[in-house]
């Protein structure tokens, strides 16, 4: 695939133009030029030192049109306020990333058999899956927040951004979702394999209930209470985690119904550039009408004619006041 | 994947080195190229937080200068002077400039000269000037298209723009692939043969050294056709998905605009129809009306039992599997009611305007034969009154075409019947389509071998035409053998058609070798060779009064 770089070309020309205007901006026929002039060679040779430098000033070389004497110099470089917010939500989805593959090898620690009861395991399962959720709801209340108001230029941006972490967090949670799912999967799997051993003791015990009916109650019941007490316990256990499921559930389905009004759906005619910018300039169109009408409503409203016709009256009676006491 | 993927790869490389948050901005043809190969949510995810026009930038006066400034347009004047204007004033904190095209030095002069603030990073010519709508499909969208049908003298500096475009848009596309090629092209037309002399010009000496890839291989063929060697294929109505869904809504830039089409929901108003992006479509887009109805038939089956399956949720491991394939199955959902109504829309369109009986007329006019009988039909259908205007218009233009020199009176008559019936047809139109395209300024047998793809083949094998290929520059008008090369790019000077695209993709696929590739400089339907031939009536005969 050919292309072909005109830079050096472009900076040739571009030094060459300038050592030409540098003499004549100097010149005593531009004085015209203002206060400016006189400064005109010691800032054109600030601008070329500070190439390199992130922030630059750039003052006025020419004043072409006075009316633009409101921009005066500008800096370059400082981003608005949002920029921090969305780069913080940014380094928020970061970390979550990381935590999720620390989450990933506690899984598979967990999942791997232990000579432990592996409770340790279970509560940093736990503690890392609720730091990621946290941060995940987190940087989603700050995404709200990078929303504006007004058809601006900055605000499609800022919609653009919002769009774009948004996707990043919803890839997030699903995979969040994903890891939990498979885990509780094969936990589920483990432990069933373990009560299918006691079901096989259970059945063996009912057989021996059958056999040995009046001799053997007591040691049945002894039985069947040891047998009742453990499966109370996984009860427990069990409603505890689908208790845990449940409300990871339901937080990330929320998070997720937030995002997807956010999200671009791929493939549809939003993903396009093109439908993009027609609807910004509609939009923007739109808003500078709805602005026109706005103004022109106030122009006429009510309450502009009444402070001019207040302020006519109050003059009126100024007037007259000053007249009472010359005339008398 | 070809002409996709190369202007993604140029897209992509203007992207990815340039950190932090960035604008795109482009001009109106520059946004069609970029569309249609790059989605907005990958735009996202490389940073770039806002896509604006060239001219409607200049309007705003925010300054945001922490976002990076990447430039995509044609080098014309008038984005060279926008850019000057926004130089002078730059609004972002760096620029980098990306052009579709060579630029000339006087250009570069003129940038340099307004870049006093030193925003310019680097300035790039990028060649992605052409508009790839298939893998194997590329469009110019000229809008002054008509202007191939009128003789030289009447607008001189209209068709040299014309003819640039086209050899801009030619050019670029051998440069992404990076070869030089022998060009062929149809001696009867006088804008074929000046397109190929100016390409040829630009390959082979003004920018020889740009387009000189020392490639050892055969190199490959371009091949400049007109239009009116064929002007059947646009009048016909079309049954396969992608070409009938453009002959009768109409297709632009891979968009179909169906807001004219009654009450729809808001999201389905404006649809897109790619083959990149859309697995049923690209399965389907070949596919016989008949057979797509079957495919969406399965297509919906399968979406109501995901969507039952989807509201039968009783446990919660059924509602954790909803929430994770809700993302799918709203997607599926949409490209679901997306063909549906499409369908729908157009079995609407065929009901109402008894398309399968005019496009059984149609048919036989362009292929079987029997004068008589042709003639009796057309009449027939010029009398029934459930039949368009417009498709009365196609019958009485292909039966023209086809028995131009039997039968004048019979002709005429038809040509009365024409003009009294419909009151907006612009008399005479059909003259002017016989004075333009009629037996004797084909060549070859239209009615017998309609395939385009048999015709580049005889062009190819150099069996009639001169070869103009610049290499040796003596041209030898014998008839040179020449090995067979394995690229083939066609182009069709006044459009191709959706019906040609795709017998270029079925050939493709069929994998026989040589790889084809076709371009025009718009995408025909009726209505857009219509528009086109009444324009060029216009202005012949204003030119002539004028004369």
């Amino acid at each position: 695939m050919a292309t072909r770089n005109r830079t050096l070309i472009f900076r040739k020309y571009r030094d060459a133009l300038k050592s030409v205007r540098v003499p004549t901006s100097s010149s005593p026929s531009t004085s015209s030029v203002g206060g400016v002039g006189g400064g005109g060679g010691p800032v054109i040779e600030l601008a070329s030192t500070s190439l390199l430098h992130p922030n630059r000033k750039y003052a006025p070389i020419s004043t072409e049109d006075p009316g633009n004497s409101s921009k005066g110099a500008f800096t370059v470089g400082l981003p608005p306020a949002w920029v921090d917010v969305s780069e913080e939500i940014a380094a928020n989805v970061q970390r979550a990333r990381m935590k999720m593959v620390e989450l990933a090898k506690a899984h598979a620690k967990a999942l791997m058999p232990s000579f432990g009861d592996g409770k340790e395991d279970q509560r940093t399962i736990e503690g890392l899956t609720q730091e990621i959720t946290g941060l995940l709801r987190k940087s989603e209340k700050q995404l709200k927040r990078l929303a504006a108001a007004g058809p601006s230029e900055d605000s499609n941006v800022r919609k653009n951004v919002q769009r774009s972490l948004a996707t990043d967090l919803q890839n997030l949670s699903m995979e969040l979702r994903k890891k939990q799912s498979t885990y509780l999967k094969r936990l589920r799997q483990q432990k069933e394999g373990q009560d299918g051993d006691d079901l096989e003791m259970n059945l063996n015990g009912g057989r021996s209930i059958i056999d040995d009916d009046n001799l053997d109650d007591m040691v049945f019941n002894e039985h069947q209470m040891a047998k009742l007490k453990k499966s109370e316990a996984f009860t427990v256990e069990r409603e505890r985690e689908i208790q845990q499921v449940v409300e990871s559930v339901n937080e990330l389905a929320q998070i997720m119904k937030d995002l997807s009004v956010l999200v671009i759906d791929q493939g549809t005619i939003v993903d396009r550039i093109d439908y993009n910018i027609q609807n910004v300039a509609t939009t923007v169109e739109e808003g500078l009408k709805q602005l026109q009408k706005a103004e022109r409503t106030q122009k006429r409203g009510g309450m502009v004619m009444c402070a001019t016709v207040l302020v006519i009256m109050c003059a009126v009676m100024l007037i007259l006041l000053i007249l009472k006491t010359i005339l008398f | 994947m070809v002409l996709v993927s190369a202007a993604r790869d140029y897209v992509n490389r203007m992207l990815q080195d340039i950190s932090g948050m960035k604008v795109l901005i482009l001009d109106s043809q520059t946004v069609s190229i970029v569309s249609v190969v790059y989605s907005q949510s990958e735009l996202l995810q490389k940073e770039v937080f806002l896509v604006e026009l060239v001219d409607s930038i200049s309007k705003s006066k925010e300054s945001m200068s922490h976002l990076k400034a990447v430039y995509f347009l044609r080098p014309t004047l008038e984005n060279i002077q926008h850019l000057r204007r926004q130089l002078a004033n730059p609004r972002f904190g760096e620029s980098h400039l990306f052009f579709s095209n060579m630029l000339k030095d006087t250009q570069i002069h003129i940038l340099a000269d307004s870049d006093e603030q030193e925003v310019v990073q680097q300035v790039q010519e990028y060649y992605a000037d052409f508009v790839a709508i298939d893998p194997y499909h590329f469009t110019l969208n000229i809008p002054s298209n008509h202007i191939y049908m009128l003789p030289a003298v009447v607008d001189p500096p209209g068709l040299q723009q014309f003819c640039d475009r086209i050899v801009d848009g030619i050019s670029t596309v051998f440069l992404a692939l990076k070869r030089r090629p022998v060009i062929r092209y149809q001696r009867t037309s006088d804008i074929a043969k000046r397109i190929a002399q100016e390409t040829s010009k630009l390959m082979y000496q003004q920018e020889s050294g740009l387009f000189d890839f020392r490639r050892t291989e055969i190199s490959p063929l371009l091949l400049i056709v007109d239009r009116r060697d064929d002007p059947v294929t646009p009048l016909l109505n079309q049954w396969t998905y992608q070409a009938m869904v453009h002959e009768l809504i109409g297709i632009h830039d891979n968009k179909v605009d169906l807001s004219s089409t009654g009450k729809l929901p808001k999201d389905q108003q404006e649809v897109v129809l790619s083959s990149e992006q859309d697995a049923f479509f690209k399965a389907n887009m070949y596919e016989n009306f008949g057979d797509i109805g079957m495919s969406i038939k399965r297509m919906v089956d399968d979406f109501q039992q995901v969507a039952k399956s989807n509201q039968n949720i009783q446990t919660i491991e059924d509602m954790a599997k909803f929430v994770d394939s809700y993302p799918e199955y709203r997607k599926m959902h949409g490209n679901v009611s997306k063909h549906v109504t499409l369908v729908t829309e157009m079995s609407k369109i065929v009901g109402e305007r008894r398309l399968m009986l005019v496009s059984e007329r149609e048919q036989d006019l362009a292929c079987n034969g029997g004068q008589v009988a042709a003639f009796e039909a057309v009449t027939n259908l010029l009398n029934n009154e459930s039949v368009s205007d417009i498709d009365r218009l196609h019958l009485v233009m292909l039966y023209a075409l086809r028995y131009e020199k039997e039968s004048p009176v019979q002709l005429m008559q038809l040509f009365n019947k024409l003009a009294s019936q419909s009151p907006k047809y612009k008399p005479g139109l059909v003259q002017f389509l016989l004075k333009q395209a009629g037996v004797d300024k084909r060549t070859g047998d239209l009615y017998g071998n309609r395939d385009l793809l048999n015709i580049a083949r005889n062009m190819a094998r150099g069996l009639k035409n001169c070869s103009k290929s610049m290499a040796d520059s003596s041209s030898s008008c014998d008839a040179v053998v020449i090995p067979q090369p394995q690229d083939v790019v066609i182009f069709i000077v006044g459009g191709t058609t959706y019906e040609e695209s795709r017998s270029v993709a079925l050939q493709n696929a069929s994998n026989s070798g040589t790889r084809f590739i076709l371009g025009g400089s718009v995408v025909l339907n009726s209505k857009r060779f219509l528009k086109d031939l009444e324009e060029a009536q216009r202005i012949a005969k204003s030119s002539t009064n004028v004369v």
